[in-house]
This record gives structure tokens, C-alpha cells and sequence, in this order.
């Protein structure tokens, strides 16, 4: 209850203040030293270049983050991220007004693009627009992951170069948090859209020097950046090592300074522990998690029972020992505290279907199988889709297996990546095995996303008007104590309706060499890669 | 030969036009296309804008049309643009040759040095505790597949002496003895199988040739081993070595995907397969007929060799 109450407290500076300060606190105690160079690992090439706003992964996020700049950002120097760790990054600072109608932002005066060009409120008009795909909206982008983020925003207005405002249909304070994510940088105005898939032309503390395809990102620091002092480093490395165990003898043989958001499991964290002692690891939340989807449009999915059963089957607690070997938390659809704040409390959790006993937690699923008529003389046959990728097949084979056991008979398939994201938004597929991360850890964003009725990233197509009706009261609600309160309630709702059931809340044990100052993982493995604050002791 | 050349060089003509169709509708076949991953990137589909990018991309064409516009474009040497990266074909493609040209011919270097002297041993020595111990050795070399070889070596060394390569790569005009360090050991784990498989062929036919006439006469006639096997014996011996070691280079151009990758090198075999998983079609069909140009060409080189190797070798001019 004290814990809450801190939460609360912390949530509440920022929101009961209407204007809030800005600046990149010092984030050590020791004397950062300017200069070298840091080699960072890179699973895989950038996949859409710089173009953020064109992808929701990770292989562009934290590869592309340090050349852009956002207006807001979640402090790099605090590990758990709410509205009380909202710092200002090209705004000054910020107001609510119009009783959190407008959103208006003060722009910072001295900031330059990577090319020269000024930076003014227009360019962010233009990204913003853009992205919300306004109907006066200059440039088109080519995929837009995350327009549904702003389809409260009425209008963003520019009344001088330095000054911008977003004009809200409601009151909206979640807006902050996704414009905190690092999926939400401002592009140069005067800059194509599409050549961010070939480079970068940004406002952040390096500057793009070289991407060499296949191999590797090289950047420089940016000597105009208008964070006096920063960045610390001279440049940037970031090395593209698509095999895993590569990846990992890289790190543990120096070549590598710090590794990949969510590439280090518990296991991995081990192996390199034992190997090279000295290495510093974070156990962090990556704010992905293991789910379930099943297709609500079809049989048998379509029957609450069925669905239900499947979710009283699944004993969460064996897939976090046996898929991740301890690496993962319990957790519904937000992510638990202390990693974050809108997460149920545990004594809420244990209530959920298949957060108990496993023994009792299976003998309720094959009571309300028995009663969908479901027997073990005539079990249910379904095929279990999943990516063709390791994580999601472990997963998968696990819940197959936990189906079993109440009846239910489950083939798996496993669909390449290419095929992966057509069937899911089509409704191609009966059950599912599914992994999904958020940009940040807020209830609009996830809620919107996954399981507001005609989203396309709601892939079990549940669609509950009574619940987007909630979403909507939890979104514009001021206070925040009220809309945690609404928030863990609609969680218990979209559990207790298996929309999406949530088996797994995932770890990240981020490694660097303990010469790495600075770097703080976030608990969101995608809003953490600047690097402005990071220096090499050494 | 000239004649026998121009032949060569027409069926190799007729070949990759096979080729060219073959890979094109392979690709094709594979569920999926760019535009697939490219939503899947962004981890949802809508199918207007998926249509806007198939018609950006020509990707709305009849396949024949597509076929046609990329033999078109390839007549007048132009690879066209990548899907993924957005950029000429070519300026992705020419700096991975060198990669994987560098890699092939140390690991050739290696398994000839490696395979002929150890197989001409193993046959003079037949049926000795030596050859019995090359033997062994080559089989191991067969048994092993080299990207194995090579994670074993990469987590042998991080774990005993806390090194591994470079895993960044260095290009012979910046530090050629990096660009060595970094190039010999995933040289060693190919170049090993291959060696086993030379060392196989010249054991069994040396040991074919030892029994020939000539050479007992030569032994008859007194003249030292080294001048018998070497001169002699091995001269005849070699031709199927040859047509082994040609095999061997063109098989390497497009077959050192997992060493590649394990080693970290940005050669043909590793883009490759990540252009077919985005199915970034332009990189992957030209990149597939480069890999065919290489093994016609190396094929073509064999049989001229085989000319020069044995001159009683004479093509139907």
C-alpha cells in the first residue's frame, strides 16, 4: 500500500503540474571522461534504415536513436519509466492547458539539424502530421505502424517558430508517455521521409557517418549538439552480428562494449558471468510479453469457455522455468511493478485464470471444456500458428504440451515471418502463440493497440464496446489514483475474457564491461539509445 | 580449342538463361514478398498501402512482365535497385565479392597444400600406420561440417585464451595482417573438409597411377622416388584432382554461408540468404547469377587446364 502511494505520489508531479521542467540531469557520481569510441552490438541490419516511424523494431530503434531527437524522452539516467520520468529533450518544457486539451510545447531555441538547417515548431508539425496522417499532412509515410497513438489529436498548430501545440479531441495525458517513446522522433521538415531508409539527417548528439550494409553503423559525435558538454564520446559503433553465439563471444572477448536490448537471457547472463566476472548485467523488463492469441471470429475460439480453458491450461509459472529458465516475471497486460506502474497487484494476479495451482488451475480448464462439450472421447483439434523463430516456437511447444494435458489436442505450424503478420491481422489461424512489446509502458498505447475493436494489431479481433468504453474513461482520467484503479480492472476484464491471455512478462539481463558509464537501461528495451549521457571509463 | 571454348561458353550462355528463369520463379514461389516483411516489420498490414508499395515496387506486373523488364535491365548491365536498402543492386553486391573471393582462395590455398602432399603420402605409404592415421584424419575432415568447425573454434578461443577475430571486417588495403588474422581461421575450418576430399582423390588415383607400367618401369630404370612420384606418377595423377579442386572453388563462392556467418565476414553466401528471407528479389536473383557465372567459369577453367596439365588432352577443333 506504501509502495502504491509512492507510485501514485511520483505519477502525480507531473500531472498536477501544469509546466514542467526540463534538462538531462548528471547521471553519476564519478567525473565522466569525454572521448572513445563505443562498439555496440546490432543483431541484425537496419531493417528500414532510420526510418523509425516506419518500424516497430528494435533493430532500428537502438541503432537509428542516437542520430534523432525526440520532443520529449523518459530520463536516460531512471530505469523505470512514467510520467514523472518525462523529461524534456528539443522542448523546453512543456503545459497542459485547456484542462489537458492542449498540449503545448516550448521549443529549445538552439538546436540545429545535423545538415545546419535550424530547427523550428515546423518541423514538428510536419513528423506529426505525418504520422496521424492529417488530411493536410505534407508527406505520406510508406508503413505507418503507430497512427492509432494520435487519433486523439484534433490538430498540431505552430503559432511561432518556437512554440507548438497539440489540440486534443479529449483530454489525453498518456500522450506525453508516447511521445517519450523512441519511436516517436522528430524528423527535419526539409528532409524526405523516405531518405531516413537510407539516412539520417537528425537533431541527436552523433551524427551518421557511415552504414556500411551488413556490417556495420558508424557515427560521429554531433559538435553542435545543443546539450552543452555532450555527448561524452568521440563516436559510435554499432557491429551487425547476425549469429547469436557470435554475438556472445564477441561481447566476451572485449570486441563488443555493451550488448542488444533483450538479447541477453538469464542463461546467456550466466555463461558470461562464469566466463568474464567483472561484467556488469541489468536485470531489466524488456516489456515484451509471451501471449496468446485465438480467433474470436471463429470456432472454437469464438466460445468464452474454450478460450478460458485455454488460459486456466497454461501454468505460467512452468513456462517461465522451463522457456526462460527463470528469466521472465509473472504479469497481465501491463507490465508489474516494480518494472512498471500500471501493472495489477500480485494478490490480483493470483486470482486470474491460470495464475493459481497448476493441478486446480487444469481441473477448472477441463470443467469448462466438458461444458463447451469438449471430452477426453472427443478432444478438440486445433493448429497452434507461430513464428518460425526459436522464441516463439519454444513458447509454443510448451503450450502444446499444457494443452494436452486438458484435452486439447494442438498441432504446431509455423509460419515464416513473411507470412506471420498478414495471417495474424487477417484472422488466418485458429490459436496462436505470440510474443508482442510496447513502446512504452501506457495503458492508451497498449490497450488501443491490441485490443480496441478494429485495430490492426488486434489480432484475436476481440472487440468489447463495454471495454473500449472503459478505455476511453481510464485515457482521459486526470487523477491518476482513479485510472490505476481503472487500469487493473480492465487488465482482470481482458484476462477474465481471454482476449489475449499473458503468460509471460520477459527479462532482459542488458551486459556491458564495466568501462560502460552511463548506459541505463530502461525497462522498455526501446527507450533507452540515445547515448548522450554514456563515456568509456578507460 | 577456340572452337571448343566458344562451345563452352554458348552452353554456359544457355545455362544461365535457365538459370535466370529457374531462380526467378523459385523466389516467386516462396510465400511472401518484400512488401510482406516490410509490414511485418512494422507488425501489422494494411492491405491499401500493401498495394501502393507492390506498384511502387513493380511488384503488381504480370511475372512474366517482371521477368522481361529484369533480362532488360540486365542486357544493358544494370542490377537494379535494392528493395530492402533502396539503393543500386550493384553498390550492394561489389563489396561482398572481394569477401567472398579472399575467403574461397585461402581455404583453397589451404586444402591444396593440405590435401596433395597428405594424399600422395597416404598412397606411397598405402596400407601404413601413416595412411591409416591420414586416412582418419581426412575422414574427421568429411565427418566435420565446417560451420560446426567453426563454432567450435569461435567458443574454443573466447573460452581459453578470451579472443575471437576481428568480427568487424578489415579490408587488405587497411591491415592486411588483420585482414590475414581475421580471414585464416574460417579459411581453416573450409579449407579442411576440402582438403579431406582432395587428400581422398589423389590417394586413389596416385595409387591407380603407381601401378601403371611406366612407372614401374621407371622405378626399373632406377630413377629416384621423389622424381618417379612427383614427375611421373602425380603429373598423370592430378587431372581428377584438378576437376575436384575446380568443383571445390565454385562450390565455395556460393557455399560458405554458415562459415560466413559464424565468422562475422559480409560475403556473397551471408547477404544472400538475408536477401531471400527479406525476398529482396533483385539482390538475390543477380546475386544467384554472379554465383553461376563463377561455376561455369570455374568449370571452363578446369577443362582448359586439363589441356595444359596433359597434352595428349585435345579438343575437337
Amino acid at each position: 500500500m506504501r509502495r502504491l502511494s509512492l507510485v501514485v505520489r511520483a505519477l502525480g508531479l507531473v500531472l498536477a503540474a501544469s509546466i514542467a521542467g526540463p534538462g538531462i540531469p548528471p547521471t553519476m557520481a564519478q567525473t565522466p571522461k569525454a572521448g572513445g569510441t563505443l562498439h555496440i552490438m546490432l543483431r541484425e541490419d537496419l531493417s528500414q534504415g532510420f526510418a523509425i516511424h516506419e518500424t516497430s523494431t528494435i533493430s532500428t530503434v537502438w541503432p537509428a536513436g542516437p542520430c534523432l531527437s525526440n520532443l520529449v524522452i523518459f530520463d536516460p539516467a531512471k530505469k523505470v519509466e512514467s510520467l514523472g520520468t518525462v523529461i524534456g529533450e528539443l522542448a523546453d518544457k512543456w503545459s497542459w492547458q485547456d484542462n489537458y486539451r492542449n498540449l503545448v510545447f516550448f521549443l529549445r531555441k538552439d538546436v540545429k539539424w545535423h545538415d545546419g538547417k535550424p530547427f523550428t515548431s515546423k518541423d514538428v508539425k510536419s513528423t506529426f502530421d505525418m504520422v496521424r496522417e492529417a488530411p493536410d499532412a505534407p508527406v505520406k509515410l510508406r508503413i505507418n505502424p503507430r497512427k492509432d497513438w494520435y487519433a486523439n489529436v484534433e490538430a498540431v498548430e505552430t503559432p511561432d517558430p518556437h512554440t507548438v501545440v497539440f489540440r486534443m479531441k479529449r483530454p489525453q495525458p498518456s500522450l506525453l508517455m508516447m511521445l517519450a517513446s523512441g519511436y516517436s522522433p522528430v524528423y527535419a521538415a526539409h528532409v524526405p521521409a523516405a531518405s531516413y531508409r537510407t539516412g539520417c539527417v537528425g537533431t541527436g548528439p552523433f551524427k551518421l557517418k557511415e552504414w556500411r550494409k551488413g556490417e556495420f553503423v558508424d557515427y560521429v559525435k554531433n559538435p553542435d549538439y545543443f546539450v552543452k558538454g555532450r555527448p561524452y564520446l568521440d563516436a559510435l559503433r554499432y557491429v551487425v552480428i547476425v549469429e547469436r553465439g557470435t554475438r556472445t563471444a564477441a561481447i566476451q572477448a572485449g570486441q563488443l562494449d555493451a550488448a542488444f536490448p533483450g538479447e541477453t537471457s538469464k542463461t546467456t547472463m550466466e555463461q558470461l558471468k562464469k566466463a568474464v566476472p567483472q561484467m556488469v548485467f541489468h536485470e531489466v523488463a524488456q516489456t515484451v510479453t509471451d501471449n496468446i492469441i485465438m480467433n474470436v471470429k471463429k470456432p472454437p475460439f469464438d466460445n468464452l469457455k474454450v478460450r478460458l480453458a485455454v488460459s486456466y491450461a497454461i501454468d505460467r509459472r512452468g513456462l517461465i522455468q522451463a522457456s526462460h529458465q527463470g528469466g521472465a516475471v509473472l504479469g497481465a497486460a501491463m507490465l508489474p511493478r516494480p518494472f512498471g506502474v500500471w501493472g495489477m497487484p500480485e494478490k490480483d494476479l493470483l486470482m486470474l485464470p491460470g495464475y493459481g495451482k497448476p493441478d486446480e488451475m487444469k481441473a477448472r480448464a477441463r470443467k469448462l471444456l466438458a461444458e463447451a462439450g469438449i471430452t477426453p472421447d472427443k478432444p478438440l483439434h486445433v493448429e497452434m500458428a507461430t513464428r518460425a523463430i526459436a522464441i516463439y516456437v519454444d513458447m509454443a511447444s510448451f503450450v502444446i504440451n499444457e494443452l494436452k494435458q486438458v484435452g486439447i489436442e494442438a498441432t504446431l505450424k509455423q509460419v515464416e515471418t513473411a507470412q506471420w503478420h498478414s495471417m495474424a491481422t487477417r484472422g488466418e489461424y485458429q490459436i496462436g502463440a505470440n510474443l508482442t512489446g510496447l513502446g512504452t509502458d501506457d495503458p492508451d498505447a497498449n490497450f488501443y493497440e491490441n485490443y480496441a475493436c478494429g485495430s490492426p494489431r488486434n489480432y484475436s479481433q476481440y472487440c468489447n464496446e463495454e471495454v473500449m468504453k472503459l478505455f476511453d474513461r481510464q485515457s482521459q482520467e486526470l487523477d491518476v489514483k482513479k485510472r490505476l484503479e481503472m487500469v487493473v480492472a480492465i487488465q482482470k476484464r481482458l484476462e477474465e475474457d481471454a482476449a489475449r491471455p499473458i503468460l509471460a512478462q520477459r527479462l532482459d539481463y542488458f551486459a556491458h564491461w564495466p568501462h560502460v558509464k552511463g548506459l541505463v537501461p530502461h525497462h522498455n528495451i526501446y527507450n533507452f539509445p540515445r547515448m548522450q549521457d554514456v563515456w568509456r571509463d578507460k | 580449342m577456340k572452337h571448343y571454348i566458344a562451345q563452352r561458353l554458348g552452353i554456359g550462355l544457355v545455362t544461365l538463361v535457365g538459370m535466370s528463369v529457374v531462380i526467378f520463379l523459385l523466389l516467386r514461389l516462396a510465400p511472401g514478398n518484400i512488401v510482406d516483411i516490410l509490414f511485418s516489420t512494422g507488425g501489422y498490414v494494411n492491405p491499401s498501402e500493401r498495394l501502393a508499395i507492390e506498384r511502387e515496387l513493380g511488384l503488381d506486373k504480370p511475372i512474366w512482365a517482371q521477368y522481361l523488364d529484369w533480362v532488360r535491365q540486365l542486357a544493358v548491365g544494370n542490377l537494379g535497385k535494392s528493395y530492402r536498402y533502396d539503393l543500386p543492386a550493384w553498390e550492394i553486391i561489389a563489396p561482398l565479392i572481394p569477401v567472398t573471393l579472399e575467403l574461397a582462395a585461402l581455404s583453397l590455398i589451404i586444402s591444396v597444400c593440405l590435401g596433395v602432399p597428405t594424399g600422395v603420402i597416404s598412397a606411397v605409404r598405402q596400407d601404413t600406420r601413416l595412411d591409416y592415421a591420414l586416412r582418419v584424419f581426412s575422414l574427421a575432415g568429411l565427418s566435420m561440417p565446417s560451420f560446426w568447425l567453426g563454432m567450435v573454434i569461435i567458443l574454443g578461443l573466447v573460452s581459453w585464451v578470451g579472443w575471437i577475430p576481428p568480427v568487424t571486417y578489415v579490408r587488405p588495403g587497411e591491415n592486411l595482417g588483420l585482414n590475414l588474422i581475421q580471414f585464416i581461421l574460417p579459411a581453416l575450418a573450409v579449407g579442411y573438409r576440402s582438403s579431406a576430399l582432395i587428400m581422398r582423390f589423389t590417394r586413389s588415383s596416385l595409387l591407380e597411377v603407381l601401378r601403371e607400367d611406366y612407372v614401374r618401369t621407371a622405378w626399373a630404370k632406377g630413377q629416384t622416388g621423389r622424381v618417379v612420384i612427383w614427375r611421373h606418377a602425380l603429373k598423370n595423377a592430378i587431372l581428377p584432382v584438378v576437376t575436384v579442386i575446380g568443383i571445390e572453388f565454385a562450390f565455395l563462392i556460393g557455399g560458405l554461408v554458415v562459415t560466413e556467418t559464424v565468422f562475422n565476414l559480409p560475403g556473397l553466401a551471408r547477404f544472400l540468404v538475408q536477401a531471400i528471407l527479406w525476398r529482396d528479389y533483385p539482390i538475390v536473383q543477380n546475386l544467384v547469377m554472379i554465383i553461376a557465372i563463377v561455376v561455369i567459369a570455374s568449370n571452363l577453367i578446369v577443362d582448359v587446364l586439363y589441356g595444359i596439365l596433359d597434352p595428349r588432352v585435345r579438343y575437337g577443333d
